[in-house]
């Protein structure tokens, strides 16, 4: 019994799927209107941007990196968009692709400091963080819509009410699925090949062990470091299209507040910021926990959306604190101390 | 002459250099720029950074981090506010602030000394309670309207027009400075976050150095909390946010190293006054300022990339001098071949 307990502790994801099921068990017990899958839906489309940006995150931690920089990419996308549509007269579409560029290059600019200069991840995607802001505020300032109001009317909805175009990826629903859900899924399987079956996947938890080793052993790790940055650029990206679908309006302090969100999902999921270790399916336990709870205390236990902090907070500590416990035997190792 | 030397080698003299030279910079685009006044409340704005830097030093010497200290400041604020509006002595106002920030200080150390939980993870978590707390203490309002003493207090200069404030924060930085150089509890941050393992060896106790590192770094937090309230008489639920980056960004750009066990007091609190003093500067270049996160966000690649080359380049001819110095030993004639 013991070692099966050990065992279940030593898998995070089994944990972590063993708190989201008691996480519905008990807000679907305390309020009934909780399990309509419908509201459920729409409270994961409101984190959908974090759950997206979590996955890529992932891969930079493995590899013993920190991105801090990609919700500012969140709002650089959605201003060059908006700007490229509105103010340049641009097909969508093509600005998309665009901002989906540029977003690739602040990812590569700020890998290729962290990868081929050796700077600490942290302080360079903090200065990217300040950089890709203040750069989305420049861009704002080149349109013609006031920087507060957000340039909205972004195509298309349908006079029967469906949305089509740009707006299917915020509004729309695949086989009754949300759009952005469907994209999630793709992404989440796209990301489980990437890490877990590919040769790329490997080489980025080698390096995150022991990036000398990795390096003898002839990896190009300056390139694989470098490219996880560039991925979760391009996922900020993306995010920040779907972001600007689902709200219709393109602003450039989007997504401004998400930075520790992010994090916290990628680390409750159970990857190590100092690399080497962490799973894609840890990550989306994660953010579902997160996300569950943002949504469930206020509606289940009257707990006001403005207070959400401290009990998400707690749960968070609790949980790592418990974890840390159940995984060092706290108890062998203060006997051992005495002996 | 060896003393003098040894000062221009400190890595916070670089720091120091870089803040010069940007005053010049701004001083040739105006020279409106370079009057007493205008240099001094570049100093005195980054009170609160330099509090918040230095604290935070402590813990990344030590090789840890600690991203809770803005929703510190922002708790300890609001209780300097609530008890001002109580009419509460800045004597009880201060005991508290310190009180509170030492102890969320403490349960960040024991978090992450003891229970050996990431420090990015826990803090993180204690980040969110505090502000959680926060917004419980003040029921999500804008604590307002405490005149009295205290929000006199927050421009009131001591003399040459330094406030009463920064004053307080040079001489905390130099005490710190102090402590942390020519003593030996002070020496044991630097060798417990340079090798926690060998520190162990010698004898140290890591963990205790590092909950002593994360109740200092509450501490300071907790007073920095007590300025801002004086300083700008308003709390907002949200104050303090996103401060944790800035300080980190002030120690990085002052020569603290994030991977631990290098770093000093002055260059942070250097690092601090170069960050606040951003949108000052640009201000008198000339430049709107939307452009300040951008200009920030480049300095503080700039600084940290050249930085880095450099320190590279150190490494490398040390190696090469040594290796050179080893053939020299082995061959009888002296020659040298590379």
């Amino acid at each position: 019994m013991k070692s099966m307990l050990k065992k279940v502790f030593k898998h995070w994801e089994v944990f972590l799927l063993v708190f989201l099921v008691l996480e519905f068990v008990v807000f679907g017990a305390a309020n009934p209107k909780f399990l309509r899958p419908q509201s459920i839906l729409n409270s994961i489309v409101n984190y959908i941007s974090v759950c997206i940006i979590a996955l890529f995150v992932t891969l930079v931690m493995i590899t013993g990196g920190i991105d801090i920089q990609a919700p500012s990419i969140i709002g650089l996308t959605s201003i060059v968009i908006g700007v490229l549509w509105s103010d340049a007269g641009m097909n969508i579409w093509v600005a998309v692709a665009i901002a989906v560029c540029i977003a690739a290059l602040c990812g590569a600019l700020s890998g290729f400091f962290i990868a081929y200069c050796g700077v600490q991840p942290m302080v360079v995607t903090l200065g990217g963080s300040f950089l890709y802001s203040g750069l989305a505020l420049l861009v704002s300032g080149m349109s013609a819509t006031p920087a507060y109001q957000g340039i909205s009317g972004f195509p298309a909805k349908t006079e029967a009410g469906e949305f089509v175009g740009f707006r299917f990826l915020g509004k729309g629903e695949i086989l009754g699925v949300p759009t952005q859900i469907a994209i999630y899924i793709i992404l989440i399987a796209l990301c489980i090949w990437i890490l877990h079956y590919t040769k790329y996947g490997e080489r980025l938890y080698l390096v995150g062990v022991n990036p000398q080793a990795a390096e003898y052993s002839g990896i190009n790790t300056r390139a694989v470091i470098m490219s996880t940055y560039v991925l979760s650029a391009v996922s900020a990206a993306l995010a920040g299209t779907l972001l600007t679908a689902n709200i219709n309006s393109a602003k450039y302090n989007l997504g401004s507040g998400y930075t520790l969100a992010i994090i916290t999902a990628v680390v409750l999921g159970g990857t190590l910021n100092t690399g080497g270790k962490g799973s894609i399916l840890g990550t989306v336990l994660a953010s579902l926990i997160i996300c569950i709870l943002r949504y469930g205390l206020p509606l289940c236990f009257d707990v006001s959306t403005q207070n959400l902090d401290l009990p998400v907070g707690i749960i968070l500590v609790l949980v790592v604190l418990g974890r840390e416990i159940a995984g060092q035997h706290m108890l062998s190792r203060l006997f051992k101390r005495r002996g | 002459m060896k003393q003098i030397q040894s000062l221009f080698e400190a890595r916070w003299m670089s720091s120091l250099i870089f803040l010069i030279l940007l005053f010049l910079i701004t001083g040739i685009a105006d020279p409106a720029f370079l009057s007493y006044s205008n240099i001094i409340s570049c100093f005195n704005t980054a009170t609160m950074y330099t509090l918040l830097a230095v604290g935070i030093a402590f813990v990344i010497m030590t090789g840890e981090i600690d991203v809770s200290i803005g929703a510190t400041l922002g708790l300890t604020a609001a209780m300097t506010g609530l008890i001002a509006q109580r009419d509460g002595s800045v004597v009880v106002m201060l005991l508290v602030v310190m009180v509170v920030g030492a102890v969320i200080g403490l349960v960040n150390g024991l978090g992450v000394a003891y229970f050996g939980v990431p420090s990015l993870i826990f803090t993180l978590g204690t980040n969110s309670v505090v502000r959680g707390l926060v917004y419980i203490m003040t029921d999500g309002r804008t604590v307002e309207n405490f005149g009295g003493t205290i929000a006199s207090y927050g421009n009131k200069t001591l003399f040459a027009q330094i406030t009463v404030y920064y004053a307080i924060a040079v001489a905390l930085v130099a005490i710190a400075h102090f402590v942390l150089t020519r003593t030996r509890k002070g020496k044991y941050f630097i060798a417990v976050g340079d090798n926690a393992g060998g520190a162990n060896l010698v004898g140290i106790s890591v963990l205790g150095t590092k909950i002593l590192a994360y109740v200092l770094c509450g501490l300071f937090a907790g007073i920095g909390g007590f300025v801002f309230a004086s300083k700008y008489g308003q709390v907002m639920t949200v104050a303090g946010n996103g401060y944790e980056m800035t300080a980190i960004a002030a120690c990085v750009l002052g020569g603290v190293s994030l991977s631990g066990g290098l770093g000093n007091m002055v260059g942070a609190a250097i690092g601090a006054v170069i960050m606040s003093s951003i949108s000052r500067l640009l201000v008198f270049i000339g430049l709107p300022s939307t452009y300040d996160n951008t200009i920030t966000g480049v300095m503080l690649i700039v600084i940290v990339v050249v930085d880095a080359l450099a320190q590279r380049r150190s490494i490398e001819m040390s190696r090469r001098k040594r290796l050179l110095s080893r053939t020299a030993e082995n061959t009888p004639e002296g020659g040298v071949k590379a």
